[in-house]
């Protein structure tokens, strides 16, 4: 019994020394267990690819049309409607109903990539529009797709769909060259980290919209007004902190603003702790029972007497969000985007 | 080019029936005698045999030949031989050409017809080329008496003190206060668990009483020129700000210093505190006070109190702040490299908390704190606590890709099992861990040693950490036991980190300086990795220690050892033959472009302003190996190589077809 | 293709390893084709172009380099300098219409006598296969 899943990388490598690869994933329990969040990937001395295993495996699966039926449906929604929450395309934008968000069709200096979740999730538009607000009142030149934004496939990718992703990744790539696009900043790591490592043959810059606030503070374009006293710890998310070492941004951010005082966790940094939000985590349900990392993660926040746990990342609000939803915890711990943050002391 | 007629002599050698049974000799001969300035050509049964040489010089003196061909077995063989048989007769051994018909023609072809076309082509070769070889002097340089060596730990001090038995002088340059290196940080040693303080300190003593052994420390080696036999060294010593002539070791400035036991002491790797003024340990050579610039307020802030302290205190009125550097000049015939190794920086692997816990150590913190003159004087304590339980990691920066260090350090699996035997002997009732990816326990007595261990009761897992956490006031060490293919988390109040080596931070600077290069490792590139282990690709440069490559104590001293042997070597005969067939540029031709320094690994190509703006390359022919690769590079065909020129080879390729 | 097509095959060795290979396969009388003959070098890197395109011109058929093991080098990578000197001849030759296919470099260590002969074999067989270079008789 292993310490929370019987999800075993070596096995499923040694085991494909000598058996077909198909039949040790089938045979194997665990295989959707992994998060891709690559903490095994970053510590290997021998420099496997274990990430890249897991997901070659369950491409395996996804060929073989055994995949679970959550995740067969995310693929539908996908290929129908662009986006995994099975909402249609028409509505991507209606989030940015009155904000007077310019389309990027326009021209801007930079297109706002929003991401599926924080266009169609409730609880996350309100950090698609607290960042609106922020670019806005730094007087950055940014538009946004519309309707005409599709998902960056990050997730389908790690659910094992490559062909999807790749068919993703160029009409993608084709509709940002039609808006001469140079520089994207997106919400979400996961976005982010696809963009920037995973689309071949895309010549733009990327951003994850931590790093803007973070220079346009340092640039005097953003100051704040408001104070919050508040006693504040970080989550750094898997895809930006130890995927993409976007540590420091983020930080640098939460301490420029007034009367936050950030305290770190045991695990910050490169030792963070994976909330199970990533690697199509967000549509299966883990094989084990055991509960989630993101319950850990929430109980090391209030061991360091944080009152608020920010976060970057669209996967970790939700995941952690929940945690302090179904375990009654909204009265000492609150969880946070840190452009929700900044909009408040605005 | 010819100044005198050319007349050859082509021999062809029977070699019993191993070249007569498949070529035809008497053919090859009659084909070879119609070639242009073959005065004779003949057939022999033994080549090789005194008649035979015989008549080689017999022909030379009597039908006045100047160039020779012997058509035998590979030049390999008997190369030497005919060289000698020529030069016996008065011609320069450079004068002769080999046609190689036995390994490469009669004893690898059947069919007589073939084989005897072959032979003749190649004999014909070896006439086209040997009728534009030019005679060529051998050179030898004198080798000075006098050894350099940089780097004083245990690898610097053994061949030091080698050298200098051996009747020759040394330079011993170490860039600290004090000599003795890590090793002088070590509690025991594996496996026979020596004292390394009682078995290094003696030889550290040694050094400094030996009359041929001069040593140079808290200085540095900042420019090396010159070849083997003879480099000219310059060598900086840093200011101590105290006389060493004066000052009697007493450590009253130490006492009297307003700094004192503020200051982060190196030799505990930051375990404890000393002063600014300070000798890095206890038993150092030289036994004299060193002010550490840094730190120092009168250095530092030009003032320190009404007057400074240290200088009141001193009874021997040693300190002296107006020292400055000082540039020391030697010339010196060998040197031995033996700066040694760095220790991996743990902080590279942030899972395992180090720098962030106080309770996790690297492996030579741990040294520290067992060791009877450390900071705790030997008492395993964390916090004022003694451990109960303590985990041990392995491996911790080396066969690691992550951090860019694919070997094994080679001595970490070692002292990690001395490290737990020291606690089980000093706190028996403690549980110790280790978790390891494999044991290599290699060397005489080390398996016996590492059995020994593991019967103590300590406990050994196979399986890397994965992370080491917070747990209230200890450590919970997380890793999967890859045996059993299941989680293991162990609580712990002591971590040790068996930290591997690492080349040394400046060991490119260093490289550079020598003109040495580095392997993949980083650490110095010997020359052949197994027969000449201890020589560099530079003549008259050695390698002795970590600076090679990692390992134990008794693996450096022997390589020190060798190094000694081989600088010696050199330095009894007092003269070294250096490569004839080097490379020489034609100056006019030259246009200065350079890329011959950059193809040369052996800086023997330099560029020299012969005119304002004019560059042309100069090739040092006591470095120059003779390699070939600037005359293949050079656009403008400045370069040629002797015995190898290009129309001496073009006119074999002719000859061949 | 004419059966009697016997190819002319220079070969450059270099004196440390690939010379003492080919050294072996004769102490060892190992039997290889007689079109290769052999000039010896102090290192593969020492072969300069020049050397390879004067041998086409000359009338050769194939040319053969061998070195010593990429490591193993006396003079340290003489033999990966001559490996990217080789790969724009190689270019070069192409470019001549003489094919690159006819210019091959090789490793061979001093213990490699059989390989030495296999090279050989294989590619005086090779060069046999493809027969006299087309339009050599014009340039
Ligand atoms: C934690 C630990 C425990 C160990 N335990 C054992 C053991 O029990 N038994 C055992 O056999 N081995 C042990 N070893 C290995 C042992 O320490 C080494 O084999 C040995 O110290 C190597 O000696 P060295 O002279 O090559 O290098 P070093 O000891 O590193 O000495 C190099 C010297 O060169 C000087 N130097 C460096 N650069 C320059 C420069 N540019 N100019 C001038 N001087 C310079 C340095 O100041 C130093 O004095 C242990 C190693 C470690 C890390
Ligand atoms: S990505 Fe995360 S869950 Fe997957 S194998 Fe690596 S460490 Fe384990
Ligand atoms: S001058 Fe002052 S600080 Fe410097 S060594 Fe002397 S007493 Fe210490
Ligand atoms: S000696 Fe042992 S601990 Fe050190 S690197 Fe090698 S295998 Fe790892
Ligand atoms: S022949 Fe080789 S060793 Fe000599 S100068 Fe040229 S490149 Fe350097
Ligand atoms: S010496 Fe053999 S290739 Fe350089």
């Amino acid at each position: 019994m292993l310490r929370k899943s019987h999800f075993n990388i070596r096995k499923f490598i040694y085991d494909t020394f000598d058996k077909d690869a198909a039949k040790v994933v089938f045979e194997r329990e665990g295989i959707w267990d992994c998060t891709t969040c690559s903490a095994c990937l970053k510590k290997c001395p021998k420099g496997v690819d274990t990430t890249g295993i897991v997901m070659g495996l369950r491409s395996l699966m996804v060929e073989d049309g055994r995949i679970p039926p959550p995740i067969r449906d995310a693929l539908k929604s996908i290929a129908i409607h662009k986006n995994p929450w099975k909402i249609s395309a028409e509505e991507r934008s209606k989030w940015a109903e009155g904000l007077g968000v310019k389309n990027i069709s326009e021209g801007a200096d930079i297109l706002y990539y929003v991401g599926c979740t924080p266009a169609y999730d409730a609880r996350l538009q309100k950090v698609a529009r607290a960042i609106v607000e922020i670019l806005n009142r730094a007087g950055v030149d940014f538009g946004i797709l519309g309707n005409e934004e599709g998902c960056c496939g990050s997730e389908i990718r790690r659910m094992g769909d490559v062909w999807t992703f790749e068919y993703l990744a160029e009409e993608n790539i084709e509709i940002f060259k039609k808006y001469n696009v140079k520089k994207i900043v997106t919400t979400s790591p996961h976005c982010y980290n696809t963009f920037k490592n995973e689309y071949k043959g895309a010549n733009f810059e990327v951003q994850h919209y931590t790093e803007l606030v973070a220079s346009l503070i340092e640039e005097g374009r953003l100051s704040f007004t408001h104070q919050i006293d508040k006693t504040v710890t970080y989550h750094d998310p898997c895809f930006l902190g130890k995927q993409n070492g976007i540590f420091d941004p983020p930080r640098k951010v939460l301490t420029s603003i007034p009367g936050i005082k950030l305290v770190e966790m045991d695990r910050a940094r490169e030792r963070s702790l994976c909330c199970e939000g990533g690697g199509g985590r967000m549509w299966v349900e883990s094989e084990d029972s055991e509960d989630r990392l993101a319950k850990i993660r929430v109980g090391e926040a209030m061991d360091v007497g944080a009152q608020i746990l920010a976060t970057s990342c669209p996967f970790c609000l939700l995941t952690l969000e929940d945690v302090v939803k179904t375990g009654d915890l909204e009265e000492s711990i609150k969880v946070m985007d840190i452009a929700e943050l900044v909009k408040e002391a605005l | 080019m010819e100044t005198a007629e050319i007349r050859i002599g082509v021999y062809i050698c029977h070699c019993g029936i191993n070249i007569a049974s498949t070529v035809d000799v008497d053919r090859v001969r009659d084909s070879i005698s119609q070639l242009p300035n073959v005065i004779v050509s003949r057939d022999f049964k033994y080549m090789c045999s005194d008649p035979g040489q015989e008549l080689v010089r017999r022909d030379i003196k009597e039908k006045g030949l100047n160039r020779i061909v012997v058509a035998s077995c590979s030049p390999r063989m008997h190369e030497p031989t005919f060289r000698m048989t020529i030069q016996q007769a008065g011609l320069n051994p450079y004068c002769l050409e080999m046609a190689n018909i036995r390994e490469q023609c009669s004893w690898v072809h059947e069919d007589r017809e073939y084989a005897t076309a072959k032979a003749v082509k190649l004999v014909s070769a070896a006439v086209a080329k040997v009728s534009l070889l030019e005679p060529l002097e051998e050179k030898e340089v004198e080798v000075r008496p006098e050894a350099l060596v940089i780097g004083g730990g245990i690898a610097g001090i053994q061949a030091s003190l080698d050298i200098a038995d051996a009747g020759f002088k040394v330079y011993l340059v170490e860039r600290e206060p004090s000599i003795g290196g890590h090793m002088a940080q070590l509690d025991k040693t594996f496996p026979t668990l020596d004292c390394s303080a009682c078995i290094l300190t003696p030889r550290m003593v040694e050094v400094e009483r030996h009359p041929n052994i001069e040593l140079l420390s808290y200085s540095e080696v900042i420019d090396v020129s010159g070849y083997i036999g003879n480099f000219h060294v310059k060598v900086r010593k840093k200011p101590r700000y105290i006389a060493m002539d004066k000052c009697t070791g007493c450590g009253m400035c130490a006492e009297a210093c307003r700094m004192k036991g503020k200051i982060i002491s190196e030799f505990d790797v930051g375990m404890g505190k000393r002063s600014v003024p300070y000798i890095p340990f206890p038993y150092a050579v030289p036994s004299k006070y060193t002010i550490d610039p840094e730190n120092c307020l009168f250095i530092t802030k030009g003032k320190c109190g009404k007057s400074p302290a240290c200088k009141d205190a001193c009874s021997s009125d040693a300190i002296d702040f107006e020292q400055k550097e000082e540039i020391v000049e030697l010339d010196v015939g060998t040197i031995v490299v033996a700066t040694g190794f760095d220790l991996f920086d743990a902080r590279e692997k942030p899972e395992y908390g180090y720098g962030l816990y106080d309770n996790v150590l690297s492996g030579l913190e741990f040294e520290r704190l067992v060791s009877s003159s450390g900071p705790t004087q030997g008492k395993i304590v964390i916090d004022d606590k003694e451990p109960r339980d303590v985990v041990f990691v392995q491996c911790v920066g080396s066969r690691d890709k992550s951090v860019g260090n694919e070997y094994c350090s080679r001595v970490c699996c070692m002292y990690t099992a001395k490290q737990a035997h020291l606690i089980h002997e000093k706190l028996p009732d403690a549980k110790l861990t280790v978790f390891y990816i494999d044991i290599r326990a290699f060397g005489k007595g080390y398996e016996e040693f590492y059995d020994r261990v593991r019967e103590e009761g300590v406990r050994y897992i196979r399986g890397n950490v994965s992370e080491i956490i917070k747990k209230g006031d200890r450590l919970l060490v997380m890793a999967e036991d890859t045996l059993l293919g299941e989680p293991v988390d162990i609580e712990a109040d002591l971590v040790v980190l068996a930290t591997g080596i690492v080349p040394r931070k400046d060991v490119k600077e260093v490289g550079n300086l020598l003109k040495i290069s580095r392997s993949p490792d980083g650490f110095f590139l010997e020359s052949h990795p197994k027969m000449r282990p201890v020589d560099t690709a530079t003549d008259g440069i050695y390698l002795a220690g970590c600076a090679q490559g990692p390992k134990d104590i008794p693996d450096t001293v022997a390589q020190a050892k060798g190094a000694a042997s081989s600088a010696m070597t050199k330095m009894a005969r007092g003269k070294v033959k250096v490569e004839v067939t080097t490379a020489s540029v034609d100056t006019f031709v030259c246009r200065g472009c350079g890329r011959c320094v950059e193809v040369c690994e052996y800086g023997a190509p330099n560029l020299e302003e012969v005119e304002p703006g004019i560059f042309v390359s100069q090739i040092n022919d006591s470095i120059c190996k003779g390699c070939g690769a600037c005359s293949v590079v050079c656009p403008s065909g400045a370069i040629s190589m002797k015995h190898f020129k290009n129309e001496q080879i073009l006119s074999q390729i002719a000859a061949v077809i | 293709m004419s059966e009697e097509f016997e190819p002319n095959i220079v070969g450059f060795a270099c004196n440390w390893c690939s010379y003492a290979g080919a050294d072996l396969a004769g102490t060892s009388r190992m039997k290889y084709p007689p079109n290769i003959r052999i000039i010896r070098v102090m290192c593969s890197g020492r072969v300069s172009p020049s050397f390879v395109l004067k041998a086409f011109q000359m009338g050769a058929d194939g040319v053969l380099i061998t070195g010593c093991h990429p490591g193993d080098c006396h003079y340290i990578a003489g033999n990966l300098k001559c490996e990217k000197t080789m790969e724009t001849t190689r270019k070069l030759i192409d470019v001549l219409g003489i094919g690159e296919e006819r210019l091959r470099l090789e490793w061979v260590s001093a213990s490699e006598g059989s390989k030495f002969a296999d090279v050989v074999t294989d590619f005086t067989n090779h060069i046999r296969g493809l027969g006299p270079i087309l339009g050599k008789s014009q340039g």
